[in-house]
């Protein structure tokens, strides 16, 4: 035995395995401070991501809406910096005190990372408050220039940062595999267990989940400041707002499932029984609610897409479609939200008639399911298009040509969405999954060609009239609302997915839990304090906002205090 | 303003116990951790399948592939009109009772991979310790067949794995007690699982190198620093997989164990 591994068998000898914390117990407080933490961390994140690419819109753009909006929010984030290391060292305190065997353990292989995260996390604290509080001095000319690139810096730390925290919960998952119970964690190269499995998919998902998270919170933010406005003119700033924060989360949330995507097939490839037991095992069920949560994301960024359409002239063209796009995403919704693969006894199966429901088991599998789910991301850069369209007409002259080729484009990948599901029914597992492939890469590419191709056709578009901000009805903000608590739900649901898979282990099949909450709750159980969690970050960000507003003044400046800048117009 | 105030607030909470409700309504299933089971020697065939079925639902984790029919084979309904599995178990290949069809095929699983399904199967009996496989056994039998498994079979399989308790401690027997304190390479090759990634004479699955010519490649000091240090030399063209083979090996077996599998292999030209 090596020193290291004395060491640390002196340790654990000496030391408790476990504490407990009083009334809700050691699981739950760690619980309630890793997803409040991860909630605010996801925030200062996605938030400084919306702002340096609105702050840059501003500056090359020269229109100072965008740089004032930028300013808004990086103000919001100098308090969640706050929460975020609050809730961070309360964490930390909870796994050294209710953990502190498997503390040592993570901290015997990780420990320089962690250093290195410690001042990472100054050096962006610093880098946050250079940013925000050089605002106005570093407005002009290279020295805003200056300021743009703290903002970039920004990002960058924090992603860093980011990246460090996820290898300690990925190595978690899926430790390298010649690590076994009994390796002495102190020969562990520190890199060998960063560069684990399933840790640079993580860092995918959560970069993108981030830009989802930080709009679907703006868009919040912007609907309640909506909802106050004093005046036509406010309401329609933040009506602005709240369009700008819902197509950054909704042009995000296009992307994600493909992320996501990447991140299954490496857990599949890792451990085929972790997969297993996250896709069809216990938790089989999650992925139902899972669904409906994404159909209600979906439907509900349409549905206000639609209703803003009522605001843009020349939008009534475009209006009778948006039944056929309401039936694409409910069928879509319905067959994602199927059940197949649940776990069910003997008993059960009998009743049921077979392992699978006679009719719905058809509709439960992949290819149903990617099928729709392609089909419903389509349905929605439609939208988007339309939206963007609205009070346009082109006036190039290979106007119709290039119209008629986007549709044929939007068939094409829609035919070739469809062919490969239908295909799926009658080729094995092994090819089926290689068509999700295909099916996504047809989605993808009609996107780009499509948006290139509008993008060319809008040059020098004859305006139908001037987008009225603010003419938007009260139940298009609530639906923003109700978007930002699905999302932060949502992400509460899928850290259970990730982090319940591992079941009774702290390191997969390395490190076993041996605590009295070692099981995995049931979804039931799971949901209750994933809703507390949502309660409380929610709860805080909007004291947040709320101390935001005593600070400072928002951005929103009327038209008599302006001295530049233009009427709200444009996307 | 209040007004608005108390909308958003009802918006997000009954949002909220939206969400909370269906996820309480749908069936709730929890992730047991595995409890010791201990059977004597008079344990009744009843006893034995109750057991099973908590292990084959539980920490088995079975009816995550069977039962589906996509993954694996149904196991406790009808499979392709052949019925459940303990009325088919005995037909499955000739000279080879339910009894010791189902216990091999936990044991070795790639070694009767039911044609249509792929080789998934992770060894069970080194996840499971000798009770919970010999219930399980049971529990199988007990479906449309007959329960043959006695607290002799579970005696018998804790005599040649002594302490074996993989379930609970995450570790293996070790020492000579490795498969049975055997010197017959086949049985060593058997237990420590070479073949779930080897391919052998034939057998085998082909995921790591073929060692059907491994003396023609590698001397055996090499192969007995290959089993040793799994990580001193990696076949060309299988560098990605590096890192997979466990290094327990070494430990595991006594050094006649290894010594005898070593000039197995070596002799396989």
């Amino acid at each position: 035995m090596t020193d290291g591994a004395l060491l640390l068998q002196a340790a654990a000898d000496s030391t408790r395995a476990y504490g407990e914390f009083p009334v809700i117990g050691a699981r739950a407080f760690i619980w309630i401070t890793a997803e409040v933490h991860l909630m605010f961390a996801a925030f200062v994140l996605g938030v400084p991501m919306f702002a340096v690419v609105t702050e840059a819109i501003g500056i090359f753009g020269g229109d100072e809406r965008y740089d004032r909006l930028s300013k808004e929010f990086t103000r919001l984030l100098l308090v969640a910096y706050s929460a975020t290391a609050i809730w961070g060292a309360m964490l930390v305190f909870g796994l050294s005190t209710l953990y502190p065997r498997f503390w040592a353990y993570l901290t015997a292989i990780f420990a320089p990372s962690m250093w290195a995260y410690a001042a990472l996390f100054l050096v962006e604290s610093f880098t946050l408050y250079l940013y925000y509080y050089g605002w106005d001095r570093w407005k002009k000319g290279r020295a805003k220039l200056g300021h743009w690139t703290l903002g970039i810096l920004l990002n960058l730390w924090g992603t860093i940062v980011m990246f460090i925290a996820n290898s300690w919960l990925t190595y978690m998952m899926s430790p390298p595999r010649d690590i076994t119970p009994t390796t002495d964690p102190t020969t562990i190269k520190l890199w060998h267990a960063i560069a684990n499995a399933t840790w640079m998919p993580i860092n995918v998902h959560r970069v993108i989940a981030n830009v989802v998270f930080g709009g679907a919170i703006v868009g919040a933010y912007a609907s309640y400041r909506f909802l106050a406005a004093q005046s036509d003119e406010e309401r329609a700033h933040y009506d602005w707002m709240g369009y700008v924060g819902n197509f950054i989360a909704m042009s995000a949330l296009i992307v994600l499932p493909f992320a996501g995507y990447w991140l299954g097939r490496e857990i599949y490839q890792y451990d085929q029984s972790m997969g297993i037991t996250m896709m069809g095992g216990f938790m089989s069920w999650l992925w139902v609610i899972q669904a409906f949560l994404i159909a209600v994301l979906f439907l509900t960024g349409n549905y206000y897409l639609w209703i803003g359409m009522g605001r843009i002239p020349g939008a009534e063209r475009f209006r009778p479609y948006t039944k056929y796009l309401l039936i694409v995403l409910v069928l879509g919704a319905i067959v994602w939200g199927t059940p197949h693969t649940m776990i069910a006894d003997s008993k059960e199966l009998a009743a049921m008639g077979g392992s699978h429901h006679p009719f719905l088991g058809a509709l439960g599998v992949m290819s149903a399911k990617n099928t729709a789910v392609n089909l419903m991301i389509l349905t929605t850069f439609l939208s988007f298009l339309l939206y963007r369209r609205a009070n346009t007409r082109p006036v190039v002259p290979w106007a119709r040509g290039g119209t008629i080729i986007q549709g044929a484009m939007f068939a094409l990948a829609a035919g070739v969405v469809l062919f490969y599901g239908i295909r799926g029914y009658f080729v094995e597992a092994i090819v089926r999954i290689g068509f999700s492939v295909y099916q996504v890469l047809a989605v993808l590419s009609c996107i780009v060609f499509v948006t290139v191709i509008d993008v060319l056709m809008a040059r020098g578009a004859q305006s139908l009239g001037t987008i009225q901000w603010g003419k938007m009805p009260p139940r298009s903000q609530y639906a923003l609302f109700i978007l930002a608590v699905t999302f932060t739900w949502l992400m509460g649901l899928m850290g259970f997915a990730r982090s319940g898979i591992r079941q009774y282990w702290h390191v997969w099949q390395v490190m076993q839990d041996t605590s009295k909450y070692a099981a995995t709750p049931a979804l039931g159980y799971a949901s209750k304090m994933i809703s507390l969690c949502v309660l409380i970050f929610l709860t805080l960000v909007a004291f947040v906002f709320w101390l935001g507003g005593l600070a400072e003044k928002s951005t929103f400046v009327a038209s008599g205090e302006r001295q530049g800048g233009g009427r709200h117009v444009g996307h | 303003m209040w007004a608005t105030n108390l909308k958003v607030v009802g918006i997000v909470l009954g949002t909220l116990a939206l969400y909370t409700l269906i996820a309480n309504k749908i069936p709730q299933v929890q992730s047991e951790v595995p409890q010791t089971l201990t059977l004597g020697a008079n344990v009744t065939p009843e006893q034995l399948v109750a057991a099973g079925e908590k292990v084959f639902n539980g920490i088995g984790g079975c009816p995550t592939c069977h039962g589906l029919g996509t993954r694996a084979p149904n196991l406790l309904t009808d499979e392709k009109g052949t019925g459940p599995i303990g009325a088919r178990c005995g037909k499955r290949e000739a000279g080879k009772s339910c009894k010791q069809y189902l216990y091999e095929s936990l044991d070795n699983p790639t070694a009767f991979v039911v044609t249509g399904y792929q080789p998934i199967m992770p060894v069970m009996t080194r996840q499971l310790s000798p009770e919970q496989i010999w219930s399980v056994i049971a529990f199988l039998e007990s479906q449309g067949g007959t329960v043959d498994v006695t607290g002799d079979d579970v005696a018998k399989a804790k005599q040649l794995t002594p302490g074996a308790s993989p379930a609970n401690s995450g570790g293996s027997p070790g020492g000579g007690a490795f498969a049975a304190g055997s010197t017959d390479p086949k049985a060593i090759i058997q237990a420590a699982g070479c073949l779930a990634c080897h391919k052998l004479d034939g057998q085998g699955q082909v995921i790591a190198p073929d060692l059907t010519h491994v003396g023609a490649r590698r001397d055996a000091e090499s192969i007995r620093k290959k089993i040793l240090d799994p990580a001193s030399s990696i076949a060309k063209g299988y560098e990605k997989l590096a890192g997979i083979m466990p290094k327990t090996f070494g430990t595991m077996m006594s050094a006649a164990q290894l010594e005898a599998l070593v000039q197995y292999l070596a002799g396989h030209k």
